[in-house]
């Protein structure tokens, strides 16, 4: 793909072999609302804040953390719009895997063609690259999986991690709490609390965003109800 | 040495800039703010109603011909805020795509498919060079058969929201702080609270008492879902409901 007048590339090395279009991205991903996500021996589980420009805004009309297909679900860190971008993107091909092959995608097949798309935003002309960081989770045949893929379009499969504001905090406090052996439900705890660290204001169930897959390999969105519960556990 | 702002082009185009912004983007915001005008949007327990100021710049333009209240379908409505060049491509291309939603689909698109897909488009131009962002903020009103009325807001950056109250154009910020105060416990207002509390909004904001041919009101009602334009005499039974409420 590209633009007929623009058939030049926008990001091209700086002198130092940069890409520095890449690093601003970066930074624009950086500076977006605190996202995270855990893998445990049964499960993975995404969280992300939802911090909503005004108390105006009807909360039920956003909803961060996006299906891809049924076992396999994202959340991300950066520009809201770009998202729904490479969400649309990735249905579209889990859907055309399926209907080629009468089966349904593996996890590192959608995040590699996820990833694919994200780095021709690098490399074709007239285009940025995505202000976007995922993460996505899913449970296949190979069991739970957790992958972060860049705006470079350069991915990696994760026990834990964090992405957005409170990155390294995040990073810090899952280095600790992480065990190969947790649970889903401890998983639930622990990304709670790690949002909770770099949390400002009164952590509730309409501020933050969870979702979770198990080994029924059903992907879903906790409802508010369901998160304050964890909430309450946590207390 | 790495090379810092873009070659300087990152305030022409949509590129980021090295703290991650899009200038562009923010300056298609300014645009919107540039054009003069404020526009409020409110949402009550059966209706929504937005209103914005009308101003006519020359004694001898034809006032009915500078609106910024476009129905989109018969039961959508949309008010743009911002460039009104740019506005009237964008209405153009939201009635093309609800005709067509209404001929592939055979039911009415909602309020929030027009939002996305407006939101969408605003995307496109935010990652491609080759067009700029337009100068436009969006407020859609309809009312979904499943969740009811409904008011979106979407801006240059493509980003969407629904709103329980909303504002845009030059003194938004001043509105949204007035809406948040009125709209704190949640109240369920009716048809002509709904229509009271956006109007009376706007003067507070602007500070000003209106005469009813200097703003726009448009409406939506659960009981008559059809996108309507109110009539000055209308405009003027609410401002004087307001006056005596004061």
């Amino acid at each position: 793909m590209g633009d007929s007048q623009y058939s030049f590339s926008l990001t091209t090395f700086s002198p130092s072999g940069k890409l520095v279009q890449i690093e601003h991205a970066l930074t624009a991903v950086a500076s977006g609302q605190t996202s995270l996500g855990i893998k445990a021996a049964n499960g993975v589980v995404i969280a992300t804040e939802k911090k909503l420009p005004s108390i105006l805004v009807d909360e039920t009309s956003v909803q961060k953390i996006q299906i891809l297909t049924p076992n396999i679900g994202v959340v991300y860190s950066g520009m809201g719009p770009d998202f729904r971008v490479l969400v649309r993107k990735s249905r579209k091909q889990a859907e055309q895997y399926h209907r080629l092959y009468k089966e349904p995608i593996p996890v590192t097949q959608l995040v590699r063609e996820t990833a694919a798309v994200m780095q021709e935003f690098t490399q074709s002309g007239g285009v940025r690259p995505f202000g976007v960081s995922l993460l996505v989770a899913g449970f296949d045949d190979k069991g739970p999986q957790l992958y972060q893929v860049d705006p470079s379009g350069s991915y990696f499969s994760w026990k834990a991690s964090a992405m957005g504001k409170n990155v390294s905090n995040a990073k810090t406090f899952l280095e600790k709490r992480y065990t190969d052996d947790m649970e889903l439900d401890d998983a639930v705890h622990t990304a709670i609390l790690t949002l909770k660290e770099g949390f400002e204001g009164q952590i509730s169930g309409k501020n933050i965003e969870i979702g979770i897959i198990g080994t029924d390999r059903k992907f879903r969105v906790l409802t508010p109800a369901e998160i304050k519960d964890f909430l309450d556990e946590v207390e | 040495m790495s090379r810092g702002s873009g070659g300087g082009y990152d305030r022409h185009i949509t590129i980021f800039s090295p703290e991650g912004r899009l200038f562009q983007v923010e300056y298609a915001f300014k645009a919107v703010k540039a054009a003069g005008i404020t526009s409020i949007g409110v949402r009550g327990k059966d209706s929504v109603c937005v209103v914005t100021q009308k101003k006519v710049p020359d004694k001898l333009l034809d006032q009915t011909s500078v609106t910024h209240l476009f129905p989109i379908t018969k039961y959508l409505g949309l008010l743009a805020t911002g460039t009104t060049a740019d506005a009237r491509t964008l209405v153009q291309q939201a009635r093309n795509e609800a005709a067509e939603f209404r001929f592939r689909y055979g039911y009415e698109m909602p309020v929030d498919v027009l939002a996305k897909w407006i939101a969408d488009k605003s995307q496109v131009y935010t990652q491609h060079a080759y067009m700029r962002p337009l100068g436009v903020v969006a407020m859609i009103l309809g009312i979904d058969d499943e969740k009811g009325p409904q008011l979106f807001k979407c801006d240059p950056a493509g980003h969407f929201f629904g709103h329980k109250a909303a504002s845009a154009g030059s003194k938004d910020q001043e509105a949204i702080n007035i809406l948040e105060k009125k709209m704190k416990n949640d109240p369920a207002f009716s048809f002509e609270e709904t229509v009271q509390t956006a109007i009376s909004a706007l003067q507070s904001v602007l500070q000003e008492d209106f005469k009813a041919n200097e703003i726009e009101v448009g409406v939506v009602r659960k009981e008559n879902p059809v996108f309507r334009v109110l009539s000055t005499d209308e405009i003027d039974e609410h401002l004087t409901a307001i006056s005596e409420r004061d």
